[in-house]
């Protein structure tokens, strides 16, 4: 009898990345909420079905002293040192049209995920 | 005849530091029914919480609708795991500029660290104040007229789900309307130094103190889960009979997705049950019931009905066997004792 065992995917040691149709999204949004300059906070929470929760935030002020600071397609995006551990290799995508989920999580520290896919546990 | 089986484990929780009895446990056990008994929970845990988030936080991992709470509210909400099993039952109390919580007994570390573990930097302090207060508990038909005549005409909290400040022989209390035995009850809050004080004056108005024996019969016949022998992490709060602190409309919860399935696809597999036998020593907690050969529940708590006599406990026991009037065999598939299910006195 064989076995398939799937190899381990290591985590990259890399920030967040947008895509670029999530960039022009969150410069959409941006613009309807008349903050045309603000940069996006990408975070972890406590919460959802599945323990954690993803956040994301329009911010017109600076980087905070604990983010780190990483630049997608012209966007600044700010990510809490606290939170980094649990997105490190996420990328950020833009699911649209009519049955679209809007914006997607690709999280390789994940677990598991709630059935909506905004909350995960690792 | 002595009967250890059925005597209340001298190590559980929630009747640490209690004697075994007072006075007669007929007595106390007829105050609770009749009168007003006083019962000591201060082996319950209290923790205050500040911080802009702390309400959001708690929200965000428990069952219960806490976003809309004001000052005044008591609200009972479940703490669960992603796996949706329960942490802590815990009872939330909204003060203007903070969060009072009460936790099962010997559950502030549990409670803490993962309320701590879900916590990224958000504004939450939480303190441990177990220590520095103490909790007595009325409960009887009789409390709110023993509550006036011992205090004043005007401290009653409400209805149950809120609570008040009072003061009391000269100290600060928060009088709550718990029914902590499904009766009318209220638990008293107050400094520790000033919990001597408080009961004397409790007892002096003619509240009957309770000891483990006449409490835990109390406890048991009005289907109260206990921390550590009902609620664990091996439990969901529907098989607990906790559905009445379940929100289904409050949106994401840490373990909702589990919680909301368990009773759309009715996935509930055992339900928490009162139970009766005879002889009263024939059962003890820990013994697993049987049913047409097969292993259906187990007894989590078991003591002496006061009244009859007779051995009465909880368990969990299977859906299946689990309606009022099912015959089990306790022990062995041929059962050494005949335990029934008996009327539950909450709705599952």
């Amino acid at each position: 009898m064989t076995s398939r065992v799937r190899p381990k995917r290591p985590i990259p040691n890399t920030a967040v990345q947008l895509t670029e149709s999530a960039v022009e999204h969150v410069r959409e949004f941006a613009d309807v909420e008349g903050k045309p300059d603000a940069n996006l906070r990408v975070a972890v929470k406590g919460g959802g079905c599945s323990g954690l929760t993803y956040v994301l935030e329009l911010v017109e002020e600076e980087a905070r002293e604990d983010e780190k600071v990483v630049e997608e397609h012209g966007l600044k995006v700010f990510i809490p040192k606290r939170s980094f551990v649990f997105l490190a290799g996420t990328t950020l995508e833009y699911s649209g049209g009519l049955n679209g989920k809007g914006f997607v999580f690709h999280n390789p520290n994940a677990r598991t995920t709630c059935g909506c896919g905004t909350s995960f546990s690792v | 005849m002595a009967n250890p089986a059925a005597a209340p484990a001298a190590d559980a929780p929630h009747l640490e530091g209690l004697p075994r009895r007072y006075t007669s446990v007929r007595e106390e056990f007829d105050a609770l029914l009749r009168g007003v008994g006083l019962v000591d929970r201060s082996p319950m845990g209290r923790l205050r919480f500040d911080g802009a988030d702390a309400q959001d936080l708690l929200d965000r991992l428990s069952t219960n609708d806490l976003s809309a709470m004001t000052p005044g509210d008591a609200v009972h909400t479940v703490l669960t795991s992603n796996k949706g099993r329960i942490i802590d039952l815990l009872l939330v109390l909204k003060h203007e500029d903070h969060l009072a919580v009460v936790t099962g007994p010997r559950r502030v570390e549990p409670v803490t660290e993962h309320v701590d573990f879900f916590n990224f930097g958000e504004d939450v302090e939480i303190t441990d104040r177990s220590e520095d207060t103490a909790m007595l508990g009325l409960s009887g038909p009789g409390t709110r007229e023993l509550l006036a005549a011992a205090v004043g005409p005007d401290v009653w909290p409400g209805e149950p789900g809120s609570f008040a400040e009072a003061s009391i022989a000269g100290t600060r209390a928060l009088l709550i309307r718990t029914d902590f035995l499904r009766q009318p009850g209220v638990d008293l809050m107050v400094n520790a130094v000033h919990q001597d004080t408080l009961r004397q004056r409790l007892l002096d108005a003619g509240a009957t103190a309770v000891g483990a024996e006449a409490l835990e019969a109390a406890r048991i016949l009005s289907g109260v889960p206990a921390s550590g022998s009902e609620l664990s992490e091996d439990r969901n709060p529907h098989e607990a009979g906790l559905a009445d602190y379940l929100s289904f409309t409050k949106g994401c919860y840490v373990g909702q997705e589990v919680v909301v399935r368990l009773h759309t696809y009715d996935k509930v597999q055992r339900y928490l049950s009162t139970l009766a036998w005879e002889p009263a020593d024939a059962v003890g907690a820990g013994v697993s019931l049987f049913a047409d050969g097969k292993r259906v529940g187990e007894v989590t708590s078991a003591a002496v009905d006061v009244g009859s006599g007779a051995g009465i406990g909880l368990g969990y026991v299977r859906k299946a066997h689990a309606d009022p009037g099912a015959l089990l065999a306790a022990g062995s598939p041929e059962g050494t004792a005949q335990v029934r299910v008996t009327e539950p006195p909450v709705t599952r």
